[in-house]
């Protein structure tokens, strides 16, 4: 297999990378199925963050020690192998420790094993670099998935339910709106904030 | 060739790595997981007899509030206040497994309560046998001489509960599941 080295830079570069100007989410619009489920709750979001970082982190750290020993042939199924070992555990660990989480995440902490990020990053970058900066650019798009997840959460849950993370913060005659406890009201939030981080990185899409 | 070897080498070195790290988790979390789901039967069954309880004192509440039977390898959980009686029922749906456990009156046939635990049905139809709204038409009805849920019915009759509409061979699986476990039950609660 050919790999491309690509040119090293600076951790903070590349923390700067995933956290805005190739954010996963606002910028790559990938893993938005689970960034929308999750979404209406600020506790179940910091949980699908911490467990997505968790699991990038520890498949491109894989990957990239793994990387001159991978037959390309088998290239994509050692990701997924990996990967679904990591979710598992996850999982494992939140059925154990944290329960109730577990229940309210449901089958989305299984689905991490199709979240695009992971697989992306682990083919864009872990399988070309050594593992140091595979773990920087895995952290950096974890961290950059999760802090989408929890800002639109706390925008949905406060005006769903008047709380952020079961705290009352609205008045108790809020009126709840409950479309933002649904899918939709997640589409609504996430769109806005994918053009608000669109508009501050001046990242658009040009037309040909 | 040597690329085949080397491939085949990989996929086992690769197999071995990845269920080191699952053995190693499952040792880490089995009995703690086990403890769970043994905590949260516990408060179905604090909730089927309509006990409230919180984190801390799931277990207080449940020795202070139930006796366990064991009658004939079956466990029937018994509230120390009204005689009701909870037992598990499980079967095949159209998925899979349907389970959860069911409450009865003191005499053993009228239903106080039914809580599904596991389900796998179509999520909107089938999925539906496991909703509060759909178990909630069950309570106060007679297991005798048997539940019927029966479909387009004018009138219900004390033993008989709507079935789910656009999803028949659900509610015919729940129907079988809940008659086969209580004509079991009832015999050997009647033996004792």
């Amino acid at each position: 297999m050919r790999l491309i080295k690509l040119k090293y830079t600076k951790w903070y570069n590349i923390m700067k990378q995933g956290l805005s100007e190739s954010n996963p989410i606002a910028i790559a619009v990938l893993g938005i199925c689970s960034a929308l489920a999750v979404t209406n709750r600020v506790e179940n979001a910091i949980a699908m963050g911490l467990g997505v970082t968790f699991v990038i982190i520890a498949s491109s750290a894989t990957i990239s020690l793994m990387r001159n020993f991978i037959p390309s042939k088998v290239r994509m199924v050692t990701y997924m192998v990996v990967i679904s070992t990591y979710v598992i555990a996850v999982q494992m660990f939140l059925e154990a420790f944290y329960s109730d989480i577990a229940t309210a995440l449901g089958a989305y902490v299984g689905l991490i094993i199709t979240n695009c990020i992971v697989m992306g990053r682990a083919e864009a970058y872990a399988v070309k670099n050594p593992v140091h900066y595979s773990i920087i650019d895995g952290l950096a798009n974890g961290l950059g998935y999760t802090y989408v997840l929890v800002v639109v959460a706390i925008i949905r849950e406060m005006l769903a339910f008047g709380t952020i993370l079961n705290y009352q913060v609205l008045p108790d005659t809020w009126e709840n709106w409950v479309v933002m406890a649904m899918a939709p009201g997640g589409f609504f939030i996430l769109g806005m904030f994918i053009w608000l981080i669109r508009e501050l990185t001046k990242n658009y899409e040009v037309v040909n | 060739m040597r690329k085949y070897f080397e491939t085949i080498r990989f996929v086992v070195i690769l197999g071995l790595f990845t269920s080191t790290i699952l053995l190693g988790m499952e040792y880490i979390t089995n009995k703690k997981i086990e403890a769970v789901i043994a905590a949260r039967f516990k408060q179905s069954v604090l909730e089927a007899h309509s006990l409230s309880y919180t984190q801390n004192n799931v277990n207080d509440i449940y020795e202070a509030e139930i006796t366990e039977l064991d009658l004939e390898d079956v466990t029937f959980y018994v509230s120390n206040t009204t005689g009701n009686i909870t037992f598990e029922f499980s079967g095949g749906g159209v998925w899979g497994p349907i389970s959860g456990i069911i409450t009865l009156d003191s005499n053993f046939e009228l239903i106080v309560n039914i809580i599904v635990l596991v389900q796998e049905e179509t999520p909107g139809l089938g999925g539906i046998v496991a909703e509060d709204q759909y178990l909630e038409t069950f309570v106060g009805k007679s297991m005798l001489p048997s539940i019927d849920i029966i479909k387009d019915a004018i009138t219900l009759e004390n033993n008989q509960v709507d079935s789910i509409t656009g999803a028949t061979k659900t509610s015919d699986a729940f129907e079988t599941i809940l008659n086969t476990t209580y004509s079991t039950y009832k015999t050997i609660w009647d033996n004792q």
